[in-house]
């Protein structure tokens, strides 16, 4: 095959620009740190590289709930444990107005008492969260759950988030668990302590100490279940962590320099630049004393 | 005597063919550089006609090669362009959709939270802001390819007068020069509609469109007209020849003008039947679970986003709803009648996100995905073709180049042979000169 100079220097020029070409395709992946920054550039791991961001976004969303949902249940045991520890000294003080040492006075200041701890354990009962929603009001989150005589106006309802790969159930402490559907109606019977040792009512004191029992019992268990349910919480956001570790490190490998290699890529694109550019000033010496 | 005189005639015919070689050696060296042009040689020695060297076959195949490079980068082109608006400027849509299920299962811990219910109908709104410059993006590509489309089609039909105008003066002239510029037109041609150029026997080149049409018959050049289409809105090619009008748009499958009707037809209209699916597929399923559960008032009933009637159209018109953007209260994420705390509405947005309730049976995301993922697909494949087209329309250059590309070492080389040749002559006529007044003088 016949070839002219000009054919060898246009194919001299050609071999320079596409060096070239690679060499300012490599560089600006090993600036950028991106393999992949267009999805045409390699649209298999382009598409690999957006199901993981979608899986992601909504492990995201998931985390958020489940942390949302621990920080109200932490509330809620906290305000549980209160109400666990006011019931206990109701319950100290209502023996102490049982004896028979104490008189009418004696038990009226006990009443007084025990209506401040009553007061004080309604205010955890009707708890709310950093939004102002009822913590324990079940589905009717937007009122106090619990009147000023403590009687529950909430539902059974407990709250479901979505976990990691299904639901995670009971992520919410209805306020029902102190009623007497699992026991004992516990503030009501705490107004009902004050009012006996007010009124100097020992029959009625004397009925309420079995019952200041089981609501101590019941509010126990109203926390180990939501100890429960924060150990589930606290499991999905480890698992989420790893996950989304291993999503980040999947997203990075699909589009993502690897820095070895682009150098060593950059290294040979250089070099074939430096060779193609010799040749190109070697041609065009040639030819010159013909042109 | 007679042969001496014979003798001097030779030498005379020699010396105007050496100096012929000079002509043309001359001439090679001077159009080195020229696009298109191929070299002469002497062809007839006692007339010192230049012969053109090149090869019709080649010529044709160069042709169509060109016509092929400029349609895979001209389609190259476009689909980048087009590639650009579906992922430019911020989240992709299946980012955006997952975003609004995220946000619906973030909702679900707190469904009573204001911050939350407004976090839900932002991701709505950005979502629809997305399909909407997605839309708008695949609107903007069709309206720049109509656009080109009609500027090359005006650009063509001046080559065609031009290509009709070389074939009169070739016909007239039959020179090099000539022949020359109605290849390098044709070439132009093929460049912007593809089609075949064929030199018939009369010597006359024809250019025909891909599916038959005749754009030039030689001295007659045709007109192709771009006018908009009434009933797609597209523009429409025809090749005009007096009253005669023939549509070609289905037909041109090749050059810069064929690179648009496809990029317009088949990938611009994909993309945006697909956009259009998926906005009335979003609308469709998410509305079905806002309006079966209620808001923080709870009254069920209202959709999320406007209801759309039909798929076409749907991504432009995608609307979030007027009140719901007012209010975020009416955000429904609690079943009909079991209290404000509930999150039914929440989780059945979020488990959306599984759900294969997209047209085609995928989820939405995918559905999301596989738009932009055509277009990345066809995109990857473009490049590859120009890289395959650029490959053989230089390895023809190459070809052709061997043939009638000039070499100035060589021209010079022929100049030197042909100077020498001419001096040697000149030599010869002065010696048989010489030798005939010596005869002469001895009479």
């Amino acid at each position: 095959m016949r070839i002219t100079g000009n054919r060898l220097i246009d194919l001299s020029s050609a071999s320079t620009t596409k060096a070239q070409s690679s060499v300012g395709t490599v560089s600006a992946q090993l600036s950028s740190g991106l393999r992949v920054t267009t999805p045409s550039d390699d649209p298999a791991a382009w598409l690999a590289a957006q199901r993981t961001k979608v899986r992601q976004a909504l492990s995201q969303g998931t985390g958020a709930a489940v942390a949302t949902s621990r920080d109200r249940l932490t509330v809620t045991d906290n305000s549980l444990a209160q109400i666990g520890d006011i019931v206990s000294q109701i319950q100290t003080l209502a023996v102490q107005g049982s004896s028979d040492t104490y008189n009418a006075n004696n038990r009226a200041g006990l009443g007084a008492e025990v209506h401040g701890l009553f007061l004080a354990a309604l205010d955890s009962a009707n708890v709310q969260g950093n939004d102002g929603e009822f913590l324990l009001g079940g589905n009717a989150s937007v009122t106090a759950p619990f009147d000023a005589g403590g009687v529950y106006h909430g539902d059974a309802a407990v709250r479901s988030v979505p976990g990691n790969a299904s639901l995670t159930a009971g992520v919410t402490i209805s306020g029902s668990s102190l009623t007497a559907a699992h026991g004992v109606d516990v503030m009501p019977l705490l107004s009902r302590v004050a009012t006996a040792l007010s009124n100097n009512d020992m029959p009625t004191l004397l009925a309420a100490l079995p019952d200041l029992t089981t609501a101590v019992k019941q509010i126990s268990l109203a926390r180990s279940q939501g100890g429960a349910a924060m150990n589930a919480l606290d499991q999905t956001t480890a698992a989420r962590t790893v996950l989304e570790q291993d999503m980040t490190a999947a997203i990075s490998r699909y589009t993502e320099v690897d820095s070895v290699q682009a150098a060593s890529d950059l290294a040979k694109a250089s070099q074939s630049l430096e060779v193609s550019r010799a040749v190109a000033s070697h041609i065009i010496s040639l030819l010159a004393p013909s042109t | 005597m007679s042969d001496l005189f014979s003798l001097l005639s030779v030498g005379s015919s020699s010396m105007s063919a050496q100096n012929s070689g000079i002509a043309i050696a001359t001439n090679n060296v001077a159009n080195v550089n020229t696009e298109g042009y191929s070299k002469e040689r002497v062809g007839d020695v006692a007339s010192g006609t230049p012969v053109r060297l090149q090869d019709n076959l080649l010529t044709g195949q160069i042709q169509t090669a060109a016509g092929s490079l400029a349609m895979s980068q001209a389609f190259a082109d476009a689909l980048a362009s087009l590639e650009t608006g579906m992922v430019g400027g911020g989240a992709t849509v299946d980012e955006q959709i997952a975003n609004l299920f995220s946000k619906a299962g973030q909702a679900s811990a707190a469904p009573t939270d204001s911050v939350s219910r407004d976090a839900v109908v932002a991701a709505a709104r950005d979502l629809v802001a997305g399909i909407q410059r997605r839309a708008a993006a695949v609107a903007q590509a069709r309206k720049d390819a109509n656009t080109r489309i009609g500027d090359n089609a005006a650009q063509a039909t001046a080559l065609a007068k031009q290509l009709a105008a070389a074939n009169a003066a070739v016909a007239k002239t039959q020179s090099p020069a000539a022949l020359d510029q109605r290849d390098k037109v044709a070439k132009q041609l093929g460049e912007l509609v593809g089609g075949k150029a064929r030199v018939d026997h009369d010597g006359q080149m024809r250019y025909v469109l891909d599916g038959g049409a005749v754009l030039v018959d030689g001295i007659h050049a045709a007109t192709l007209a771009a006018t908009p289409d009434a009933a797609t809105g597209n523009t429409k090619l025809e090749v005009v020849n007096g009253a005669a009008r023939r549509d070609v748009t289905s037909a041109i499958g090749g050059g810069k003008i064929g690179a648009d009707l496809k990029f317009r037809d088949q990938n611009v209209a994909q993309a945006s039947g697909k956009l259009d699916q998926l906005a009335f597929d979003v609308t469709s399923s998410v509305n079905a679970v806002h309006t079966a559960n209620a808001g923080l008032d709870g009254v069920s009933g209202r959709p999320m986003f406007t209801p759309v009637a039909q798929v076409a159209g749907a991504a432009s018109a995608m609307a979030v709803d007027p009140a719901l953007l007012a209010d975020s209260k009416l955000l429904a994420l609690s079943a009909p009648g079991a209290g404000p705390g509930d999150n039914t509405g929440a989780l059945a947005m979020f488990s959306l996100a599984t759900q294969n309730v997209a047209t085609g049976g995928t989820t939405l995301g995918e559905s999301a995905l596989g738009i932009v993922s055509d277009v990345a697909q066809s995109s990857a494949n473009a490049k590859g073709d120009v890289t395959r087209d650029g490959l053989v329309t230089d390895n023809l250059a190459g070809l052709r180049d061997s043939l009638a590309g000039v070499d100035t070492q060589e021209e010079l080389t022929n100049l030197a042979r042909f100077e020498h040749a001419s001096t040697a002559m000149g030599k010869f006529v002065t010696t048989i000169d010489g030798m005939l007044g010596s005869l002469i003088n001895s009479l």
